[in-house]
């Protein structure tokens, strides 16, 4: 297959999607390599680098692009790039596909297969391809270093006898990949790093990298379940941004970095938080490009604010380490293309990861793609530390659902039949009720309302039960069965009652009743004493490692 | 005996019942949870028996049968292996089973209320409480036979068994129709016949249920135990029983629930299915198809293999139950964990004969419980992983689950683990799983087969490593 690198024609763009390394690994598996000439210049690799490495190196672009079985590229075609594409063929690359559809259009039309790379899922088997997370890492590290360069202190604490200086203070926004790495950094430049997420899962990651971890935690003030976290986003927006005005009178450098994959991105560290900021201080906004995260942000501009905070949105972070970033998503690139067949490369739109990626096909746009099918129980997002939308959950507001309650509302939800048929065994109750004391103002009897009485306590206890049990965790389930077990000794109290009585009657026979309620007494103490001690035992066992 | 003054100490053990099982949520609540489940029963026990006026004559012997109940308890507690919990927990269901039997029998001795409708209720309730109980009995008893083996598991099909069951059902309604109205002969003998009959039930439903679904069937037994003290609670009129008993009864439909879809089945193929019959079908159909050749491999290599490996999942089935192999598996787990290998295990929620079985053996040897897995959350990482280890597991790793539609496991989740580098299955023998089918792992090219007991197997193999 021809494979063809065209130079990237994007402004501030520089990075390149193949370098001479990864070149030769696509030769080696059996493929004709085409690259545009200076594609890799501003990157730092030369023509003769790619020529060495056994690419073919084409001065005309529209030859590069007309003759290529494939394209590998980073940001998304021109249009008129798009003209020069052979029906047929396929591209990959960056294509902001949920916010573009003109362009997915355009691709469709002219017959081209579409692989965007921002869409391939978050999935373990796929994570080799993922190249945001990698230029995520790249933005984060390299937020920093601009921080620092128009930051007028050093980051780490010193002592010196010409003065004593404290250490930076550093938040960051969000603990995705990108607010990771900056921890990271801005951690080993020697400041005093906090960083704020939604998620309680980020804390032992962000104390990993050596910084504080804050929340707003909200699940002490409104602790319940199902359906709140609608009503309370409003009112846990306002604890957060509460909290960052707060933070703002105290850090000298903030990074944010909260985005929604085709969204624009939600607003966090609004005027009022730069005006309480020291003059001096740094703000850097990852989210420039989709509108930014801060109300003063100006994408790739330099903005000074009244009281002198210097406000910067760049967007093109990755391309400023070009090469690390080119070698990063030339490596994923690589493995795509092996993905996909490596020596004969087919779109096999069975494939989770391809069909994922491939939002224009066969001269039809299938952009979104279809919800995974099996969906076995929802992926808790916790348990994907890299996931680099996890920003996402600071944008919206939302706070972070635990995984065993989303599993107990998605069985709730499936089981809603039962409810019916409670409802209807009631009305069933009812209508008896209401024909055998049909008349209006006849007595009901103090029986019949001791049994609706107990009715009542039974349902709302099979309520209860319900609720509860769902959120057992299924490590527990045997000590569950064995406490469920003692505590359904609780018939001994009926046995208690009848073997109370005298063991023999007035005329000197022995009782049934006591006998038989002895014989219960004795059945349940078995079943009470032996289930709670069993559970005790069960559980002393279970420890952490 | 006050009821007004009883409903003050109920309500506190029904409150501290509730906080017991929310309790169970994680490890590091559940001790306190069952803590608070003690203090309820013994509020519920104290208050119970200062309020019954109990005669002067009986107390003594209420007192004795308490103590000898308490003595027979504890000594089970503390003498049961944890491989054997599905007996006792089967055992301590049909006790309660029992238990209703008799209060129910006590009950119709007792008074039946002062008006006509009144009358009818309560005889009704007996009639229930006396039925539901009798089934979880027998049901109990067949299953904790079947679990120590002394019943075969094979399931028993009688020839039109869903109409002898249709028949008894109808026969019980009609006694019961006869029992409540006092329509025909001494009702002493109705409910005499109707427990029979439900004892009978109770017996055959179990009998005709095959091994391999038993997490189903004492998930299931622990609901009708719920639903017995629930009914005997309508019976006396006690709140404190109708909770306990609609908690309890909540509790086992829920794992029951999620005992079948971890098999991918419903609750009424489980227990009227017959599963077995079909299977050996099917695997007999599927042999030809599937054999291939078995490489078998050896203790010196697998330990080699495992200390060459930088990610190692074990999976554990009933297997390592009964071989008791726990303790070595930890054993290994720590040699392994020593030199950095990444060692965790992957729970199938059917793994075993109870739910939540493998934890329990697992934290009885010590296995810290944040490398235990459950099947969703360790399936994705099969593939990056060099060796899986499973350990008399077989039906759970059965990758014809997912690719022949036609084998009676078909769409039942399982554990991925062909996709790993390397499977090595420590098996005691060459015959199919539980579920008799047959399966393809066993002739993966990746698997290699460990034939022997586990227990000595890993054991050796904490000699070779």
């Amino acid at each position: 297959m021809r494979i063809a690198i065209p130079r990237e024609t994007h402004d501030l763009e520089r990075r390149v999607a193949a370098t001479p390394d990864t070149v030769s690994r696509l030769i080696a598996l059996g493929h004709e390599v085409t690259v545009e000439a200076r594609a890799g210049a501003a990157a730092g690799f030369a023509n003769d680098a790619y020529r060495s490495a056994g690419a073919h190196v084409e001065v005309d672009p529209e030859t590069v692009w007309s003759k290529a079985d494939m394209i590998l590229r980073v940001r998304p075609p021109r249009d008129d790039q798009i003209a020069w594409l052979r029906s047929g063929a396929i591209l990959t690359g960056y294509l902001n596909a949920a916010t573009s559809p003109d362009l997915l259009e355009t691709l469709a039309g002219r017959g081209v297969t579409s692989l965007a790379m921002e869409a391939v899922p978050r999935i373990t088997r796929a994570q080799s391809m993922d190249t945001l997370s990698a230029m995520a890492n790249i933005a984060g590290y390299r937020a920093v270093i601009e921080a620092a360069g128009y930051f007028g202190r050093f980051f780490g604490g010193q002592m010196t006898a010409a003065g004593r200086f404290a250490p930076a203070q550093v938040l960051v926004i969000g603990a995705g990949v990108a607010g990771l790495a900056a921890v990271g950094a801005a951690r080993n430049l020697g400041a005093q790093v906090r960083a704020f997420d939604t998620r309680e899962a980020c804390r032992d990651q962000v104390h990993s990298l050596g910084g504080e971890f804050l929340t707003v935690d909200i699940e002490e003030s409104g602790e319940g379940s199902g359906g709140y976290a609608r009503e309370m986003s409003q009112s846990f927006l306002d604890a957060e941004f509460a909290l960052f005005r707060e933070q703002a009178e105290e850090v000298d450098i903030v990074i944010t970095t909260a985005l929604i994959p085709g969204k624009p991105a939600p607003r966090l560290w609004h005027a009022d938080m730069v005006a309480r900021m020291k003059p001096g201080s740094v703000v850097v906004d990852l989210a420039g490009e989709q509108g930014g995260n801060c109300d003063l942000s100006e994408p790739d501009e330099t903005v000074v604010s009244d009281n002198g905070v210097v406000v910067l949105a760049p967007t093109d972070l990755p391309s400023r380490m070009a090469e690390t970033a080119s070698t990063l998503h030339g490596n994923v690139v690589v493995n795509l293309v092996e993905h996909l067949g490596g020596r004969e490369i087919a779109i096999d739109m069975d494939d989770e990861i391809t069909r994922a990626m491939t939002v224009t096909h066969d001269g039809a746009v299938t952009w979104p793609p279809p919800a995974p099918e099996p969906a076995p129980t929802p992926q808790p997002a916790a348990s994907e530390p890299e996931a680099a939308d996890a920003t996402a959950a600071v944008a919206a507001g939302q706070p972070p659902t635990r995984p065993a309650a989303e599993l107990g509302t998605a069985d709730r939800q499936r089981h809603r039949a039962w409810l019916p048929v409670t409802g209807l065994l009631l009305a069933a109750v009812w209508v008896y009720l209401r024909w055998q004391f049909g008349g209006p103002g006849q007595a009901t009897g103090t029986e019949a309302q001791a049994f609706v009485q107990h009715l009542t306590v039974f349902v709302m206890a099979c309520f209860v039960g319900w609720h509860v049990i769902w959120n057992v965790t299924p490590a527990l389930h045997t000590p569950l069965m064995a406490v469920t077990n003692a505590i359904s000794g609780i018939i001994i109290l009926g046995g208690l009652q009848q073997g109370s009585r005298p063991l023999l009657g007035a005329d000197g026979s022995v009782e049934p009743v006591a006998v038989f309620g002895l014989a219960a007494i004795l059945l349940a103490m078995i079943n009470v004493a032996g289930g709670f001690l069993v559970t005790q035992r069960m559980l002393r066992m279970f420890r952490k490692g | 005996m006050n009821q007004v003054l009883l409903s003050i100490p109920y309500l506190a053990a029904s409150v501290l019942f509730i906080l017991s099982l929310k309790g169970l949520a994680s490890q590091e609540t559940a001790r306190r949870g069952n803590l608070l489940g003690i203090i309820g029963m013994t509020i519920a026990l104290v208050a119970t028996l200062s309020a019954a006026g109990v005669a002067p004559a009986s107390r003594m012997y209420v007192v004795i049968t308490l103590l000898v109940g308490a003595s027979i308890g504890t000594v089970m507690a503390t003498r049961v292996a944890m491989t054997a919990m599905p007996e006792m927990v089967a055992l301590l269901h049909s006790f309660v089973g029992l238990a209703a039997v008799l209060v129910g029998f006590g009950s119709w001795f007792g008074p039946h209320g002062e008006t006509a409708l009144g009358r009818t209720i309560h005889l009704a309730e007996i009639f229930i409480a006396v039925w539901i109980g009798a089934i979880t009995f027998t049901g109990s008893v067949v299953a904790f036979l079947k679990l120590r083996g002394q019943v075969s598991g094979k399931p028993l099909l009688l020839p039109g068994r869903h109409w002898l069951n249709l028949g008894t059902v109808i026969a019980s309604l009609v006694l019961a129709v006869l029992f409540v109205g006092h329509l025909a002969g001494h009702p002493l003998v109705l409910l005499v016949i109707a427990t029979v009959i439900a004892l009978w039930l109770g017996a055959h439903l179990v009998l005709a249920i095959g091994g391999a679904d038993m997490p189903v069937v004492v998930s299931l037994l622990n609901s009708y135990s719920g639903w017995t003290a629930a009914a005997a609670g309508f019976m006396l009129a006690n709140d404190a029983l109708i909770v306990t008993g609609a908690l309890v009864g909540s509790s086992g439909a829920i794992l029951s629930y999620i005992m079948c879809r971890a098999m991918n089945r419903s609750i009424w193929n489980v227990v009227f299915g017959g599963f077995g019959s079909d299977g050996t079908a099917g695997g007999g159909a599927a042999d030809g198809a599937t054999a291939g050749e078995i490489r078998e491999t050896s203790v010196g290599e697998t330990a080699r293999e495992l200390l060459d490996a930088d990610r190692v999942i074990i999976v554990p089935g009933y297997g390592m139950a009964v071989a008791r192999a726990q303790h070595a598996v930890h054993q290994v787990t720590e040699i392994l964990r020593g030199r950095d290998v990444d060692v965790r295990f992957a729970i199938h929620p059917v793994a075993g004969r109870l739910p939540g079985h493998m934890n329990v053996l697992l934290a009885e040897a010590d296995v810290p419980y944040d490398i235990v897995q459950e099947m969703d959350e360790i399936n994705d990482d099969f593939p990056e992983t060099d060796v899986v280890l499973v350990i008399g597991a077989n039906d759970i790793v059965n990758p014809s689950a997912q690719t022949d539609p036609h084998s009676p496991i078909a769409g039942m989740p399982v554990l991925e683990a062909w996709k790993a580098r390397r499977v090595i299955m420590l098996k005691r023998g060459r015959a199919a799983g539980y579920a008799g089918v047959d399966n393809p792992l066993f002739y993966h090219e990746n698997t290699r087969m460990l034939f022997g007991d586990a227990n000595q197997t890993m054991s050796a193999l904490v000699g070779e490593l």
